[in-house]
């Protein structure tokens, strides 16, 4: 019935007659838990637009169910102006006609953006629908005091992630004499398919993929061939024969494993680089290393790419701000502001336009591994119609595969695959 | 007033509320009637009349409560019918997919175990709450100060915002050693249990949740009810040699009947309704061990966007209410009846 209240009020008025009125103020939404810092550079970003344009625009950050919230302006027609969301949004948000195509080859500003930034603003269909604004990869976040208190190696390899997280499990890292400490912080939720989105990084990183291209815009499910399945079953082995994952994983999402994280129970954690002043703020400068994930036994080394996009979308009575605010946040000038270099709170992790100085702005070396690992091994979801359903299904069947440790993974992958082909069906854009 | 019957007017008719009664003289009113012969149709059209104002005047009364419940519960129904039966797409455009939205939310691969699940968990929670809550009434049922406290106490959990109570037993199934139960657990030897995350026993505790809420209200309508008991009843028992046990067996329980079925009623539609807990719990996982029909529905619509699919799914689920509270209204009175 909830969902039957939403629909209220629908009307049938053509989405491109909306009356045009250039002092309306444009609404823009992100993906940040309100308050935060990331909210209050993209504010500030908000506010220096106006300042820079004279139009007027009104930032709200919203984080718990933020692709629900949307859901249910759409169905209202009531869709904020901008969104900035994930670059793998995109198909869904586009697929439902909700965004504004974007002439890549007109867009000002749009020589300085980076190919493989616009690559990720790109839907199945060739066409542009978004303005990208970040970029990142993941990488293994590691207590550094943990790992010198026990001795242990870089890890070069995955047998080296396993030897560290057994350490980091049975001896005691924090030595409180008790052992609460587990070796990996996994958000393993089903929510927003997380798990999916986790396990991405070390399916990629063993040469694996989701879906195989077969020729342009066609693919194939290659989720359970040999490389899929034995990175799956490598995760299992870290939940169900090592027992070096935190006990709650199955239920968790981001949010509650960074606090899982920053609370000392665990001490591997593979996630991105906007973690990184958090993390240092709350934890101590020293206390984190950040080493790229070592090459999988069966490829790599890779990981998953990602980034936000700004996203126009129909219907707004301002459309000349909207495009304004787009070019203003991939311009030299938003970008190096969004970096909020020193804050903690980057809406820009990786700056998409190339003539930004990043070397100037960011000190800390960490981010200079980020930087490295997106720029040569990093992957991005496949361009699909709509990824959502894709990475749902995923998640759905990989939280079942860590929950239930008598699982079959090569069985469980396949009939996952099954589902791919089915969805990829679905989407007219199977290849097989 | 109008003519209702579409006979000649007549000035008998009973007045409106607070209009003086001026028609009202000797020839047209009660003294008319002794005369005989044209009084006897007269009769029927006054009753009509009086019929349909008095029926009139309640509604009325509901007139502003209706408006509101047809804005806004009618309407979305009706609207949820007509998306049920679309795919919906507020920026391009519906199109008609005649059943096919009931066709996709019935093979969802985890339709059948949402059900199934759904019905476990409303039988679990109900159950549980009504025999806890009714050993609870049993126990605090009395007028001493101190009980009225514990009373108090023992009914906080039902004003607790679900999100708390939530987040409070989220941290005591802490899968962990280190957890508040697995630590009061370990005390005896056992576990670490993994509670919400563990498979098999994720749903039980989903169940133990709703039943330590739940309790305390059904506690409260047991009270209520324990306390409408004859006691004469109670006298005329003991009088006769019964035990504590065989008073209870045969006076308490029988007294308590309508309490039970309508406690029943209202818990299992609440728990076939059931989203709060198992959505701030756990949201489905772990691989689907603690999805409901409202979790379903909650993610096809509002997370994935299928809104015509989820008002299918929603449609199944009405109408499995109302087949439940059809069938235990009949069965009630049937049993009344006897």
């Amino acid at each position: 019935m909830i969902v039957a209240v939403t629909l209220a009020g629908c009307s049938s008025t053509s989405m491109l007659n909306v009356p045009q009125d250039p002092r309306a103020e444009l609404q823009v939404w992100l993906r940040e838990p309100p308050g935060s810092a990331a909210a209050r550079t993209a504010d500030r970003l908000v506010k220096a637009f106006s300042a820079r344009t004279g139009y007027k625009a009104q930032l709200t950050a919203l984080y718990e169910n933020f692709e629900t919230k949307l859901q249910q302006q759409a169905a209202y027609r009531q869709l904020p102006d901008v969104v900035i969301n994930d670059t793998e949004k995109l198909g869904s948000m586009q697929s439902q006609g909700w965004l504004v195509p974007i002439d890549r080859a007109t867009f000002p500003g749009g020589d300085q953006i980076a190919d493989r930034a616009w690559q990720a603003a790109r839907a199945a269909n060739g066409n542009y629908y978004a303005v990208p604004l970040t970029a990142h990869t993941f990488a293994l976040f590691v207590r550094a005091d943990w790992r010198a208190k026990l001795g242990l190696p870089v890890p070069t390899t995955w047998d080296d992630i396993v030897d560290m997280a057994i350490a980091f499990t049975t001896r005691d890292p924090d030595g409180d004499g008790r052992a609460d400490t587990y070796g990996l912080v996994v958000p393993g939720t089903t929510t927003r398919g997380y798990m999916a989105w986790y396990f991405a990084s070390y399916l990629y990183d063993n040469g694996g993929e989701f879906l195989a291209n077969t020729q342009p815009g066609r693919w194939v499910p290659a989720i359970n061939d040999a490389k899929g399945v034995q990175a799956a079953a490598w995760l299992k082995d870290l939940f169900c024969r090592y027992h070096v994952v935190n006990p709650d994983a199955v239920d968790l999402d981001t949010s509650r494993a960074h606090d899982t994280f920053e609370k000392n129970l665990g001490g591997i954690y593979l996630t991105g680089p906007y973690m990184l002043p958090r993390f240092v703020k709350s934890m101590g400068p020293s206390r984190i290393e950040v080493f790229p994930l070592p090459a999988g036994p069966g490829g790599g080394p890779n990981a998953l790419a990602e980034g936000e996009n700004v996203y126009l979308t129909m219907g707004s009575r301002n459309r000349a701000a909207q495009l304004a605010f787009a070019q203003f946040a991939a311009s030299v000038e938003g970008q190096t502001l969004a970096m909020d270099a020193n804050g903690n709170g980057p809406v820009v992790r990786l700056p998409v336009n190339t003539k930004v100085d990043v070397g100037a702005i960011r000190t800390d070396p960490r981010w200079k591994t980020f930087q490295h690992v997106y720029a040569t091994d990093s992957t991005y979801v496949p361009s699909v119609p709509n990824w959502a359903p894709f990475r749902q299904m995923a998640a759905d069947t990989l939280n079942g595969v860590m929950a239930n440790c008598g699982s079959d993974v090569k069985g469980s992958l396949d009939k996952l695959a099954a589902q791919f082909a089915a969805e990829l069906k679905r989407q007219n854009v199977y290849g097989g | 007033m109008t003519n209702v019957t579409g006979r000649r007017p007549v000035a008998t008719s009973a007045p409106p509320y607070g209009a003086p009664p001026t028609h009202r003289t000797p020839a047209s009113g009660r003294g008319a009637r002794s005369r005989g012969g044209y009084d006897r149709p007269r009769r029927p059209v006054r009753r009509t009349r009086r019929r349909w104002v008095t029926a009139l005047i309640p509604w009325m009364f509901l007139a502003p409560a209706l408006l509101l419940f047809v804005y806004f519960k009618l309407m979305p129904l009706l609207q949820a019918i007509r998306m049920s039966f679309y795919d919906v797409r507020p920026y391009l455009g519906d199109r008609y997919v005649g059943f096919g939205n009931y066709v996709a939310v019935t093979t969802q691969p985890l339709f059948t175990k949402a059900i199934w699940q759904t019905v476990v968990l409303a039988v679990g929670t109900t159950g549980g709450s009504i025999v806890l809550g009714f050993l609870l009434a049993i126990l605090v049922e009395g007028q001493a100060r101190h009980l009225w406290l514990v009373r108090t106490a023992a009914f906080l959990p039902v004003v607790t915002t679900m999100a708390v109570v939530a987040e409070v037993w989220r941290i005591m199934y802490y899968p962990g050693r280190s957890g508040a139960l697995n630590t009061l657990l370990g005390w005896v030897g056992l576990g670490p249990e993994p509670f919400l995350a563990g498979e098999h026993q994720a749903l039980a505790s989903v169940m133990l949740v709703g039943i330590w809420r739940g309790a305390p209200y059904d506690m409260m309508i047991f009270l209520a009810g324990l306390a409408s008991v004859d006691r004469n009843l109670y006298e005329a028992a003991a009088v006769d040699g019964g035990e504590r046990w065989q008073r209870f067996r045969h006076v308490t329980l029988p007294s308590l009947r309508p309490v039970i079925t309508i406690l029943c009623l209202l818990a299992a539609l609440r728990g076939l309704r059931s989203f709060t807990e198992v959505f701030l719990l756990t949201n489905g996982a772990p691989n689907g061990a603690t999805e409901v029909i409202m979790t379903l529905i909650y993610k096809l619509g509002a997370e994935q966007g299928q809104l015509g699919v989820a008002a299918a799914g929603s449609m199944v689920l009405f109408l499995a209410i109302a087949t439940v509270t059809i069938a235990v209204n009949t069965w009630r009175r049937r049993v009344t009846a006897r």
